[in-house]
């Protein structure tokens, strides 16, 4: 075991864990944030995609302690107070969400393909979001 | 009735699901809970000659190992009592439960895994559907005849269940054609493979058990605790949570007695979350693989003059809820077709394979797939166009379909016409492009069904229902039917659902029945509502209720709108008198008479109420040097009856429609020879995704289906995943010049076909 903190949607979370543990198991049992979902554990379905430092990563498959130091992004941090983030309104309004338990993972890889490419083609999208 | 419905339809738990706030399954926890984890069999077929698990349970950290032992002696099964908790005495397929355990932690849990001595005597694998039929072939279960069983269920060693459906005189039929087409196909089994991996939680107080649970159907959940466990209904409350998908998948009862039994041999609650592969290998709910023989009788003017198909399903080890499989397969086989003279003989035989479970329209996309590609040689062998012969044969509005049953007004031939406009059919194309057509049905399910409606003091509103939401949105649109009854707005409406303890029946996310059954009971239930409302208002407005009209949040006097009063007043009013409660269940409709069909095995399935039609037209682009085949637009039509909710019904065409690409080009089980799955991770098993999702334009043959749902409302969730695989099948050929004969048509099989090589075997 060991302790570290890890910067989850800007607050600063103590973290005492096994060094082998995930990003993902992680945030979802020692920071208590259950929005990113785990589909396969094996960095084949993207449920569990979070942002470090703005950039898309399989939580699942990157070791927690990795992420010291760096802003992680989940789901929870998209809203701006009580205001949705618009991605997470228009995915709503569209239509876009169903069962809703890859809706964390589409809207996160979305927030990083928009953050790089703020005008993307459709084809940029669906590359972007698969 | 008002129409105060808004424009634009936003999901209820649609917040919950952007926001990361609402919980699955998985997400829970519980004070002092325990990790569950299984021993699988990891043998195909074997005898059990020992199984020790005394060096598991003295694990310190480890607080129950269960096996058979331990649990009341059930057999169980919907259709067919075959299978018990954990394996007794025999195992039949890799993921059967040996014993489980409840420990600390994950490690602890796994260590007791490990520590359970388990040895056996292997058993002859039962790993091909015809070779399970012959008569010297081993059995997969030795005791079979003693089986309780369904009582229309026929039998007979390896055949779970047969069935045929006989019309007319297939063999003076065949006698009568100018031509008979002959066809083999076989289609390999494939999975529901939702995204949340399915996970329990289970926790006693007392002599009651709570269960949250990953079902798309908590009331036969519940069931499965009652009987294995032998319990009464009272006191096991199966609670889902969001559920995170299911496509069939997450039908019937799984694990919730498993789970429910560590808890309350530990006294502490328990939760189980499966990983990816264990919901690959171990549930009953995948879909079947089918061999199909299909022969159809034809004259030269392109009249069907008899049909005539055999086929036989894999039921897998277990029989789970396949037992009416069987004859809907045969009702599938023979197709939306105007057929004078039918037969058809189907059969749901046992091997040493994972079992076969309802998945999206069971049966349907790979007979579907089968019946339309052989449709297209018959058409070719009389040199008439696909489409055209389509519009010759399809049921229609007063025509007799295979089974005797007469239909009603139906659409089938407005599909076929919107779906081929759609896909722009008879343009020209590259050579190495065509535009495939294919025709589909699936009935709807007439069940019992209930729901409670109930308007606080505060004018606020609750539906209280049984039914369950899997992410079709059927739950959701409830709000707009209850809403639309009362003059009030949907977002006056909150959902409490998903707990059997709190709402009466419902059968589930499952045989496209949510909005079909439990639509019909929330407007009844509303309905009681609406009239203690006009009450009210009657005696607040000096009127006679007869007079009075619910509309836009008001009750008023027709005619005079300025006699009004909010609705909201009069809840205030009744939550100091008779509170406002409406309760109702609204009579199914019966199932039409079938007229000149006989049976065996007769499970109902001959007759469908308010059947669902579909056509389907894909165009493909396919790589003659690899076989590759590339989907580049799909034309969905559809006659699901009247659409209410059109978000969520273009939500559900649009994914069956890219899981039925899955099901024609990727997806599909691959068996080593000890029956054992190769492909069962997601690398292995392609999935579709939004980088292979084509343009699909949808377009509804809406009509107002009497004997249906609310306002004429048929199913939808599973009929848009009927006719997709076939009509890409449809595609290939007419770009190859012959069928792919095996699904999926994986781009080895497509150019083994280009090529002329021989398909390997039908495991």
């Amino acid at each position: 075991m060991i302790s570290y903190t890890l910067t989850v949607n800007g607050v600063d979370y103590p973290v005492t864990a096994d060094q082998g543990r995930n990003l993902l198991s992680v945030l979802r049992t020692e920071v208590g944030l259950t929005g990113t979902k785990e589909g396969c554990d094996d960095c084949e379905c993207g449920a569990c995609m979070v942002l470090l430092d703005g950039q898309p990563v399989n939580s699942c498959s990157y070791l927690a302690v990795q992420a010291q130091g760096r802003a992680v992004t989940t789901v929870e941090g998209l809203q701006q107070g009580d205001e949705m983030h618009p991605l997470q309104r228009n995915i709503l309004e569209e239509g876009g969400v169903q069962c809703g338990f890859c809706t964390p993972g589409m809207l996160l890889s979305a927030c990083a393909l928009l953050e790089r490419n703020p005008d993307p083609t459709e084809e940029e999208v669906r590359i972007g979001l698969s | 009735m008002s129409t105060t419905t808004a424009p634009r339809f936003v999901r209820a738990d649609g917040p919950d699901k952007v926001t990361g706030s609402g919980r699955y399954t998985a997400d829970l926890t519980l004070t002092g809970a325990l990790v569950a984890k299984f021993k699988y069999a990891e043998v195909s077929h074997a005898r059990i000659t020992k199984l020790d698990v005394s060096a598991a349970r003295a694990i310190p950290g480890v607080f129950a190992v269960l096996t058979q032992d331990d649990v009341p002696d059930v057999r169980f099964g919907p259709f067919v009592q075959d299978r018990t908790l954990f394996a007794r005495d025999v195992v039949r397929f890799e993921g059967e439960i040996l014993a489980a355990v409840a420990a600390v932690d994950v490690p602890t849990a796994q260590r007791a895994l490990n520590a359970i001595v388990v040895e056996y005597a292997p058993l002859p694998v039962v790993n091909d559907i015809e070779a399970a039929l012959a008569a010297d072939a081993p059995l997969v279960h030795e005791g079979w005849s003693a089986y309780g069983a369904a009582e229309p269920i026929v039998r007979e060693r390896n055949d779970a269940s047969m069935a045929s459906i006989a019309k007319g005189d297939v063999d003076q039929g065949m006698a009568e054609a100018d031509v008979v087409v002959h066809s083999r196909y076989v289609a390999d089994g494939c999975h529901a493979a939702p995204i949340e991996p399915r996970a329990v939680v289970a926790q006693w107080e007392g002599n009651k058990v709570t269960i949250w649970t990953s079902t798309q159907v908590p009331f036969d959940a519940r069931a499965g605790v009652c009987e294995t466990l032998e319990l009464p209904a009272n006191r096991v409350r199966i609670i889902v949570p969001h559920l995170g998908g299911g496509f069939g998948g997450k039908c019937g009862f799984h694990y919730e007695a498993h789970v429910a039994a560590l808890a309350r041999a530990t006294k502490r609650p328990v939760r189980l979350v499966f990983s990816r592969r264990e919901e690959f290998v171990a549930p009953d709910r995948r879909r079947e693989g089918i061999v199909f023989d299909l022969e159809t009788g034809v004259r030269r003017d392109g009249t069907i003059t008899a049909r005539k198909v055999w086929l036989a399903i894999d039921n897998g080890a277990y029989t789970a809820d396949a037992g009416f499989f069987s004859q809907l397969a045969a009702m599938h086989a023979l197709g939306p077709y105007q057929v004078p003279n039918a037969f058809a003989e189907a059969h749901l035989v046992y091997t040493n394979h994972q079992p076969s479970g309802s998945v999206r329209a069971p049966t349907a996309p790979q007979t579907c797939w089968a019946l339309e590609s052989h449709t297209d040689e018959v058409a070719k062998a009389i040199g008439m166009d696909p489409v055209e012969f389509r519009l010759k044969n399809a049921v229609a509005t007063g025509k007799e379909g295979p089974s005797g049953q007469v239909y009603d007004e139906i659409g089938l031939v407005d599909c076929i016409r919107a779906a081929a406009a759609g896909a722009g059919y008879g343009q020209a194309l590259p050579d190495d492009e065509a535009i495939g057509v294919a025709i589909g049905w699936w009935p709807s399910f007439s069940v019992p069904s209930g729901a409670y409606v109930k308007i606080d003091g505060d004018g606020s509103g609750q539906i209280i229902t049984g039914a369950q939401e899997c992410g079709t949105g059927a739950v959701m649109t409830l709000r707009q039917l209850v809403a639309d009854e009362l003059g009030m707005q949907a977002e006056d409406f909150e959902l409490v659902y998903q707990d059997t303890s709190v709402a009466p029946y419902d059968m589930g996310a499952t045989g496209s029945q949510t909005l079909f059954n439990n639509g019909r009971a929330a407007v009844a239930a509303a309905g009681q509502i609406a009239e203690q409302l006009k009450q009210l208002a009657a005696e607040q407005l000096e009127a006679n209720p007869a007079d009075i009209v619910l509309a836009d949040g008001a009750a008023s006097v027709a005619g005079t709108p300025s006699r009004s009063v909010p609705i909201a007043e009069l809840a205030g009013i009744a939550a100091g008198g008779e509170l406002l409660i409406g309760h109702g269940s609204g009579a199914p409709p019966a199932p039409p008479a079938v007229v000149g069909a006989t049976c065996v095995g007769d499970v109902g399935m001959t007759a469908w109420v308010a059947p669902q039609f579909s056509c389907h037209a894909v165009r493909v682009k396919l790589d003659r040097d690899t076989g590759v085949a590339r989907v580049l637009h799909v034309s969905a039509a559809h006659d699901s009856g009247t659409i209410i909710n059109p978000v969520g019904a273009t939500g559900q065409v649009e994914g069956a429609v890219l899981m039925g690409i899955g099901q024609a080009l990727t997806e599909g089980t691959r068996y080593d020879d000890e029956a054992k799955q190769r492909n069962a991770a997601l690398l292995e098993y392609k999935l579709q995704t939004c980088a292979d999702a084509p343009p699909i334009d949808i377009h509804f043959v809406e009509i107002d289906t009497p004997d249906a749902g609310p306002r004429g409302a048929k199913g939808l969730a599973e009929a848009p995943n009927v006719a997709t695989a076939a009509a890409i099948s449809n595609a290939i050929a007419a770009v190859v010049g012959r069928p792919v004969r095996q699904l999926p048509m994986t781009a080895e099989r497509v150019w083994a076909t280009i090529n002329g090589i021989a398909e390997g075997s039908a495991k």
